[in-house]
């Protein structure tokens, strides 16, 4: 009888255990999913240097690199295309 | 009476004429009209600063940086008065900048600035030299000169927004994209960005309709897409994920590491 019971207890202890292992695997597996989407939804790149300027400065009808920084528009503000 | 309109015609067709020529056949260097020491030396000194300029412009456009930085850092030595100054400082941290001497390159660009606080076009650089060597904090002190200085100015909000999405200020990012596309509804790229700041800011629904609207827009925009799938499976939406992650798989041959994980997530979500 006593073997019995031990018996029985032994196989629900193993049942926990695997139980509590199991659910600990699949949360691991499922937060290190999420954290590698997480890792891949990187921002954009970072916008490219504007130009140089020659020695008249940057005021003026013909600087581009100041027309650019102060663009409303992106397209003429030369920032990053998809 | 029919005279009367001639008179100021004739004389604003010579006005004009002389700007025109003024304009296509500018004066040669003048002739130095003093036997004065320091201003034949100044003369000088100028007539150097110019003709090291457009050495430097043309070294730059031709890519051969050093040479560049060589020309500016003797014009940054012979200290000349604004706005030459700040010019060869900017166009010198170009140089350094593709030198990889990227923290020589912000501090030049702080000096130019500091020389000519409105100038833009420093402003931007530095932000993207900041953001190269990693610096966000200094980039975001940039940013928010560039954005006072220049509202509406492109530029300076996707900028700031990018600093703002990547040092973890999600609200400021929102923001800055949101009005960045209040004047550009077409700009995918922004969309995306809005986006991410969105998910970071536990708000699904807004940021797949964000995404959603940045591959509307450019559908070869993988990186959005991906975004998308993760949105949607975030949301429950398993088919439609499914969907997107098999899309960026067929379509991203481009990027192989987003391919590999578009590919992975697309297969566990089949095998489920």
């Amino acid at each position: 009888m006593m073997s019995r019971r031990w018996l029985r207890l032994f196989v629900l202890a193993a049942f926990i255990a695997v139980c509590t292992l199991g659910f600990g695997y699949g949360y691991a597996g499922a937060q290190s999913l999420q954290a590698m989407l997480d890792g891949a939804l990187q921002t954009s790149a970072a916008p490219g240097l504007l130009g140089p300027i020659t020695e008249a400065g940057r005021v003026g009808w013909a600087c581009k690199p100041e027309q650019m920084a102060g663009a409303g528009a992106w397209q003429n503000a030369e920032l990053p295309q998809p | 009476m029919r005279r009367s309109w001639v008179v100021p015609a004739l004389i604003f067709f010579a006005a004009s004429a002389a700007l025109a020529r003024a304009q296509m056949y500018p004066r040669a260097t003048p002739l130095p009209q003093t036997t004065s020491v320091p201003a034949l030396r100044a003369l000088a000194t100028q007539r150097e600063v110019v003709e090291r300029f457009h050495r430097g412009l043309a070294a730059e456009e031709r890519r051969d940086w050093a040479a560049a930085a060589a020309e500016f850092e003797r014009i940054v030595t012979l200290n000349p008065g604004e706005p030459q100054n700040s010019t060869a400082r900017y166009d010198l941290a170009i140089a350094y900048a593709n030198l990889h001497r990227l923290d020589d390159a912000a501090r030049l660009l702080h000096e130019a600035i500091a020389r000519d606080p409105g100038f833009l076009a420093a402003m931007a650089n530095l932000i993207a030299v900041d953001l190269a060597r990693g610096d966000l904090r200094d980039a975001r002190t940039v940013a928010d000169r560039f954005v006072t200085a220049a509202p509406d100015s492109a530029r300076a909000l996707y900028g700031r927004g990018l600093v703002a999405l990547r040092s973890g200020d999600n609200a400021t990012a929102r923001n800055d994209f949101g009005k960045l596309l209040q004047a550009n509804p077409a700009y995918a790229v922004a969309h995306y960005d809005l986006g991410l700041a969105q998910v970071r800011s536990n708000q699904y629904a807004s940021a797949e309709r964000e995404f959603q609207l940045a591959v509307d827009l450019a559908p070869a925009y993988s990186r959005a897409r991906f975004a998308l799938g993760t949105v949607l499976l975030r949301e429950g939406k398993r088919e439609q994920a499914r969907a997107a992650f098999a899309s960026v798989a067929n379509d991203s041959a481009g990027d192989p590491a987003l391919r590999n994980l578009a590919v992975a997530m697309r297969d566990a979500i089949k095998s489920r």
